[in-house]
């Protein structure tokens, strides 16, 4: 019988690996978000650090047998297919203004 | 409100009053009539309006004021109001049984476990205060009408500007005679220092006259810095600051148990007192201000800077004698500084050529004869003098006033001759002579006579450091005041008809110049404040005939008996010997021999040879030597340009430190400085707002890490500095 | 120098931290970096394994971020995935003993989730980018699938690499000029050049080895204090409770296995599902014919509630209100994105009073001016 848990046939993977594999996911959004300067992949990068906290959302889920973890990363998807249409209405409308995607061509605030 | 407390001066002064004069037969009764003016006190809530008359004066001439009122209505109220204050002065003086308390309303009131602090609005009637209050009053009242007339060119300018002034100066006045205490008494002192700079600087387009304000002004500060000292003493050391709470210390001995210990700080009381009066009635050495502030309208000059607001501090000095007895030196150094100032002002007075600055360093030397009488413990005398001086030496500002009025501001007694024999100038000359004899003290007829006399016998009487030498002062003083007074007078009204107009001609021209004599309000005050100064005879000489003057005993000195300046008035030293007689036996005659011998030189070398008056000084002047005498007269003995040096220039010198210091040290270095702190750190970390987004989420990024480690580093903190602490301490 | 020999246990002879120590206290500075004396048996790792593991992942990736030659890129990449599998295969090693593997699926998924995810951020064709996503999010759900989230592995694939990258794809196909294909230097300089590369590797690898500290680290880490160790009875007794609160599954769990019998409730509650201690289930039924002694028939493992339906119910049962507030978030989602896709007309002045119904209000030049 399969066992629920599997934990002796998983016993080798465990909740640290998953959270390790999305550390290193959201790390990497991070530094994608903080080094590209294209609006549209910095948008990308924070739908990855997204996709980062749902592996580990589900990770947490799967190893305290609570189905919560899974319920959270719909509305993770829920928050993300919004930030999708708003964010990506209003690069259409930047774009429009300046004709660049880069985030740096909108800086009016600085102070240096 | 039922602010009764009773006054008890008048009982502390009956044992004396009964011992001298055993005509004095009712001290018996006099509980009953303490208790009658207790009752009285609360019906007696009217004697407010003597405060309350020149303050609606003032009000109404500032309605005036808002209205341009371009009439003389501002003087007219003015002096209805003053005339009316005058009026409810007089019925005080009718209703006046024993001194009183009559409470307005209250002012402070502060109450602590410990201790109070209580000064009410109220005003303490007593002789003293009424003494003052008539005369301040009449002579206000009088004065005022005087300058409805000869103010008249500034209608419609600094007319009412100038009656405002003169309303104030008779609110503060009241105030500070009236007083029923020491606050009361500073605000009034304050007010009419107020009042006097405002009037000195009437003529505010004139430099000297704004540097002549701004010099009373400030020498007042250095006075009133000392007489708020010692109301600070005198409250720390007796607790209140009440007269009748505070003379009642004096009067039952528990203020001399509180001097005994007191040390320095009540020691030092009278003489902060004395800073205060001579900062006020222009002593040495804050005098400098007074002879300057005659760049105020004449009208001016003879209420504020001669008749009233300058007797002030005598005012002060008799009202607070017991509190002066506080130390032995104090009397003695008033009577010092009060003969120095006189001869001073006296040599001063005789080489100068504006007349008006001749009254004002005469005001000063009279001054100085009732410092004398102060300090010589002739507290009556005092008050005698500073009566019928307010009465002569108004009469001779107002002359000077007339003359300057119409002959176009002209004041040098080189330039004007024989005013006698002027049409329209009858008045004026012979109101002068009589008020000029009053000054020199010419016998009998006058009343200068009796009091002058008096201060100066009492000070070959009393004993004292020095005194007969300040009797011999005084004797000299009395000749240089003959001699330079009569010089104005046969200089100016004898001699031939002879004038020349002054600069303020209002363009008419000068080679077709008329003077114009005085109408009918100068005169009718002239003849009336005249008229004044004669009667004075009968109040300061020992007729007894007036309401309140009791038997045996002039009218001011009933007066000074019937106050705290009890103390100083002498009795029962008839006999005494100075120069191996009684000096007030042989001081009738010495003093009119000095006076008449005085008036002699100046017959001599002002109206029968003027011409030797000029070779003489020329002749002084040509010898080196000599010519040292004149020339540091007519410069005031160079007093100013010595406090120009010793004070003025010091202070300059660190004011212009202190200001460039201010510029670039607290300016600069600290408030600019702490301004640019922010500035500098700002641009420190401007560079991160460069607006990028990518360096923003950099920051917030390395915040969240800082703050994780944080998080994960503190509890190993913690733990190793326990552990630290554990094994290693 | 006065050299204090410290002597704690478990740690030996520390005193070598002395030669350094000049007014620092070498104990402190030792607990500080290493942490307490008496560390926790159970400490999974050596921290130093993560700590050098991020160092060189942040070299690797410092190097493929940055502009520079492709072979260069290449090892730095592989260098980058040597070290996660090394990181992966120690962390299993520690949790099973020494040489053993991780998963492979685990291992599969996770090198190419990280890959992709490397590359999406280094690729200078946003298209790309936004495809080696996609790739992330196919791993993920493989990821998913092995944590027996079903439901969740396709839904995301369904409205991730469906819906949401498709979108990106169309704003970038969009917004993209069109570039010369295989030329690089046409491509806009904001896509070429990354921005301050050096400080965002920094920073994002000191969150990455706090995150490793957390999961790895040898007292309170994450991985110690949450890592659960359910027994098999103690899973399926939670599931069988769900199973009880689900009440139209149960009963139709009930109706199939009972064979129309039916159950009765047990006497303490209200629950019908009954669990054992070894984690099997029975229903406790009435006796058949209405007469007799109760019987008690046990439920087959399969009966249990699947993943599908334990999600739902967890957003029926547990998160109504949040499913009502997410609902709403689309919704005003969707508003603002008409809002702003909307083509913008440029108004004057008196247009746009006009608009607002404030006609009146327009100043009198401009009055003046339209009069003539």
């Amino acid at each position: 019988m399969m066992s629920t848990l599997a934990m002796d046939a998983m016993s080798s993977v465990s909740l640290a690996h998953y959270l390790t594999t999305s550390a290193i996911l959201f790390v990497i959004g991070l530094i994608g978000f903080l080094t590209r300067r294209n609006m549209i992949v910095m948008f990308l990068c924070t739908e990855l650090m997204f996709q980062a906290a749902a592996i580990a959302m589900i990770a947490f889920g799967r190893f305290h047998l609570d189905v919560s973890g899974q319920v959270f990363v719909i509305f993770i998807l829920t928050i993300a297919a919004a930030e999708a249409a708003l964010a990506l209405g209003l690069v259409v409308l930047l774009y429009r203004r300046r004709e660049t995607l880069s985030a740096e061509a909108w800086s009016e605030l600085r102070e240096a | 409100m039922m602010h009764t407390a009773m006054i008890t001066p008048a009982s502390w002064i009956v044992p004396f009053i009964s011992g001298a004069d055993d005509a004095h037969g009712h001290h018996g009764d006099h509980a009953a009539r303490v208790i009658e003016a207790a009752t009285a006190a609360n019906n007696l809530g009217w004697a407010g309006l003597i405060l309350w008359l020149p303050l609606l004066s003032l009000v109404l001439c500032g309605v005036c004021a808002a209205r341009g009122v371009k009439s003389k209505l501002p003087a007219w109220i003015t002096v209805a109001s003053l005339a009316a204050s005058f009026f409810v002065t007089v019925g005080l003086y009718m209703q006046y049984d024993a001194p009183v308390t009559i409470h307005l309303f209250e002012w402070f009131n502060l109450n602590w476990s410990g201790g109070s602090f209580i000064a009410p609005f109220a005003l303490y009637v007593d002789r003293l205060t009424l003494l003052w209050m008539l005369f301040v009053t009449g002579l206000g009242t009088l004065i005022a009408l005087y300058a409805s007339e000869y103010m008249e060119h500034d209608v419609g300018k600094g007319y009412t500007r100038f009656f405002a002034g003169v309303s104030v100066f008779l609110f503060a006045m009241s105030a500070l005679v009236m007083g029923d205490n020491l606050v009361m008494l500073y605000l009034g002192w304050e007010g009419v220092g107020f009042a006097s700079y405002w009037l000195i600087g009437y003529y505010y387009t004139k430099p000297s006259a704004v540097a002549a304000a701004k010099k009373a002004f400030i020498v007042n500060r250095i006075g009133d810095l000392g007489l708020a000292l010692g109301l600070y003493l005198i409250y720390h050391a007796f607790g209140t600051i009440q007269y009748d709470q505070l003379f009642q210390m004096f009067q039952d001995g528990s203020a001399a148990a509180i001097t005994e210990k007191g040390g320095w700080s009540v020691s030092a009381i009278p003489f902060l007192l004395m800073l205060g009066a001579f900062g006020k009635s222009a002593q040495i050495p804050l005098y400098v201000w007074l002879p300057d502030a005659m760049e105020g309208p004449t009208p001016v000059s003879a209420l504020i800077h001669a008749a009233t607001m300058v007797t002030a501090g005598v005012y002060l000095l008799i009202r607070m004698f017991p509190v002066m007895e506080l130390h032995s030196a104090a009397l003695p150094t008033v009577a010092w500084v009060g003969g120095l100032t006189a001869l001073l002002a006296a040599t001063i007075g005789m080489a100068q050529f504006d007349i008006k600055r001749i009254m004002a360093y005469s005001t000063v030397s009279q001054l100085g004869y009732m410092f004398l009488g102060v300090g010589v413990m002739t507290t009556d005398a005092a008050a005698a003098h500073v009566f019928t001086h307010a009465f002569f030496k108004a009469v001779l500002f107002l002359t000077c006033g007339a003359i300057m009025h119409g002959f176009a501001g002209q004041l040098d007694l080189r330039k004007l001759s024989g005013l006698r024999h002027m049409p329209g100038w009858r008045i004026v000359s012979y109101t002068m002579g009589y008020a000029c004899l009053c000054l020199v003290g010419f016998p009998f007829i006058t009343s200068g006579f009796f009091s002058k006399d008096k201060i100066m016998a009492e000070a070959f009487v009393t004993q004292g450091p020095g005194f007969v030498v300040l009797g011999v002062i005084a004797l000299l003083t009395a000749l240089l005041t003959a001699y330079y007074t009569f010089r104005v007078f046969f200089r100016v009204c004898m001699g031939p008809k002879h004038y020349e107009p002054g600069d303020e001609l209002h363009g008419d021209d000068p080679a077709h110049f008329h003077p114009h004599p005085p109408r009918i309000a100068i005169n009718f005050v002239l003849i009336t404040i005249c008229l004044g100064a004669f009667l004075a005879i009968f109040a300061v000489h020992k007729f007894g005939f007036l309401p309140g003057g009791d038997k045996g005993y002039a009218w001011v000195k009933a007066s000074v008996i019937g106050s705290t300046g009890a103390n100083g008035v002498p009795h029962g030293h008839h006999g005494e010997t100075a120069f191996f007689a009684d000096p007030h036996k042989w001081m009738v005659l010495a003093a009119s021999t000095v006076t008449i011998v005085g008036m002699l030189i100046a017959f001599y070398f002002h109206l029968a040879n003027r011409k030797a008056a000029d070779k003489l000084r020329a002749s002084m002047l040509a010898n080196p030597v000599t010519a040292v005498l004149p020339k540091a007269m007519e410069n005031k003995w160079y007093v100013d340009e010595v406090y120009h040096a010793i004070i003025r220039a010091p202070l300059w010198v660190v004011g212009h430190a202190c200001a460039v210091f201010d510029r670039y040290v607290i300016d600069g270095l600290l408030v600019d400085g702490t301004g640019r702190c922010p500035r500098f750190l700002a641009r420190l970390f401007q560079p991160l707002q460069n607006g990028v987004l990518q360096s923003y989420a950099v920051s917030m990024a390395g915040g969240i890490g800082l703050v994780v480690l944080l998080v994960l580093l503190m509890p190993r903190l913690l733990e190793a500095l326990n552990a630290v602490g554990g094994t290693g301490g | 120098m006065n050299c204090r020999t410290v002597s704690v246990a478990g740690y030996g002879d520390d005193s070598y931290l002395c030669r350094t120590s000049s007014g620092v206290d070498s104990e402190f500075v030792r607990r500080l970096i290493r942490g307490p004396a008496t560390t926790k048996a159970s400490a999974w790792m050596d921290p130093s394994i993560p700590y050098t593991a991020c160092v060189l992942g942040a070299a690797s990736l410092y190097l493929l971020v940055r502009p520079g030659r492709p072979t260069v890129k290449v090892l730095a990449g592989l260098v980058g995935l040597t070290v996660f599998v090394w990181l992966a295969t120690a962390a299993a090693g520690q949790l099973a003993g020494r040489g053993t593997w991780p998963e492979p699926f685990f291992l599969i998924f996770s090198v190419i989730a990280i890959s992709a995810a490397v590359r999406m951020v280094t690729h200078t064709k946003p298209v790309y980018s936004a495809l080696y996503f996609i790739l992330v999010v196919l791993a993920s759900a493989g990821m998913f699938l092995m944590l027996e989230a079903e439901f969740m592995a396709f839904a995301l694939i369904i409205v991730y690499a469906g819906a949401i990258l498709i979108t990106y794809m169309f704003v970038l196909m969009l917004a993209q000029q069109a570039a010369e294909p295989g030329s690089e230097a046409e491509q806009a300089e904001y896509d070429r050049l990354p921005r301050e590369p050096a400080a965002a590797v920094v920073v994002g690898f000191i969150m990455l080895a706090l995150f490793t500290n957390m999961i790895f680290g040898p007292e309170d880490s994450v991985s110690q204090t949450l890592e659960p160790r359910y027994t098999e009875a103690e899973a399926a007794t939670l599931a069988w409770n769900e199973l009880d609160q689900m009440s139209i599954l149960r009963d139709e769990m009930v109706d199939r296995y009972m064979e129309g019998r039916s159950p009765l409730k047990a006497e303490d509650n209200t629950s019908i599902v009954r669990v054992r201690d070894d984690g099997t289930a029975f229903v406790t039924v009435s006796p058949e014919g209405g007469a007799g002694a109760t019987e008690d028939i046990d439920l087959p493992s399969s009966a249990k509630p699947v993943n599908v339906q334990r999600v739902g119910w967890a957003l029926i049962a547990q998160f109504p209100v949040s499913l009502e507030v997410a609902g709403i978030i689309l919704l005003m989602a969707m508003f603002g994105a008409v809002v702003l896709a909307r083509r913008q007309i440029e108004l004057g002045e008196a247009e746009l009073h006009a608009a607002a119904g404030m006609s009146h209000y327009s100043d009198e030049t401009d009055s003046t001016e339209s009069d003539s």
